[in-house]
């Protein structure tokens, strides 16, 4: 598995796209991807992960256990992610959980990661 | 030659930009194209506190908060060294120029052929911009044109520099 971050606008898919080894695979979006569904052995690029953790909370569900099981079951997944982590702490509880489980979860993805990247201005850096 | 410095508000990313494009225009003059509208008594005072930090550096300020492309060769004649400050402001200004703002895809078109004519007529042009794109907070549909037109010019603006530099804290982080 490996891991895209970055802020928003920022060039994130186009360079996952770009960089992978096989050029036969299939976008999802966390906003409404279902985990449910059979991918088969398709190379897949998870987008707006950010998205899915936020609508999985608002519905009560376990984004955190939903992902793992995901990626056990796809290990060559990509998952991108917006950072949301640098701005003034929300007022909002709901935002503030959001914000604070993304991050958690985020980490520990990183460390089970085999790469992780952060796409700056279009351009990537490997940071792991 | 194209040089992009961006950073974080706060971040040095000015004052840093301003040592660069010295160091690099040596004993010539700069020219500092300085893209804020002086609207009110914050953004005066903020005019002001800039003019100050830069005033034994031997810039010659060109006020031009919109249509940087505009610049003639005859504008620029005493100098091939300029410094952008900021893109944040250039892209507010073009969008909200008129009452009804323009889309991000016009912004982004208009502002990316503006800095290939202005970059044409320079050896060297300095460009400072703002990560803004970092905190995960769903703005009004105008706040998040604005936020996706900077980040792809942003993209643009690295794609044909020759350097990219992050300011983290004061110092610079190469990315390109």
């Amino acid at each position: 598995m490996e891991l895209v971050i970055g802020g928003r606008a920022q060039g994130k898919l186009e360079y996952a796209k770009k960089n992978m080894a096989n050029q036969n695979y299939k976008v999802l979006d966390g906003q409404d991807v279902d985990f449910s569904k059979d991918y088969g052995e398709e190379s897949l690029i998870l987008n707006h992960f950010h998205l899915f953790i936020r609508k999985r909370i608002k519905e009560g569900g376990n984004p955190e256990k939903e992902i793992k099981d995901f990626i056990s079951k796809h290990k060559n997944l990509i998952i991108i992610s917006d950072e949301i982590g640098n701005g003034i702490v929300p007022i909002d509880s709901f935002e503030r959980d959001y914000r604070e489980r993304t991050g958690r979860l985020l980490i520990e993805l990183a460390k089970e990661a085999d790469k992780v990247t952060r796409v700056f201005c279009g351009i990537g850096q490997v940071i792991k | 030659m194209v040089t992009l410095i961006i950073g974080g508000s706060g971040s040095g990313k000015s004052a840093y930009a301003e040592e660069y494009i010295c160091k690099k225009a040596g004993k010539n003059s700069k020219y500092y194209i300085a893209t804020m509208k002086a609207t009110d008594k914050e953004s005066k005072d903020r005019i002001e506190k800039h003019r100050n930090m830069r005033k034994d550096k031997c810039f010659i300020t060109i006020e031009r908060p919109v249509n940087i492309g505009g610049l003639a060769r005859e504008d620029l004649a005493d100098s091939s060294y300029a410094l952008l400050e900021c893109m944040s402001n250039l892209v507010a200004n073009e969008m909200f120029l008129d009452s009804e703002p323009k889309p991000a895809a016009t912004v982004v078109e208009q502002i990316v052929k503006d800095i290939k004519a202005l970059a044409s007529k320079l050896d060297s042009l300095v460009i400072v911009s703002n990560n803004i794109f970092e905190d995960g907070i769903e703005y009004d549909h105008y706040s998040m044109e604005y936020i996706r037109a900077l980040g792809l010019i942003n993209q643009k603006l690295s794609d044909m520099a020759e350097e990219v530099i992050e300011v983290v804290v004061g110092l610079p982080v190469k990315i390109k």
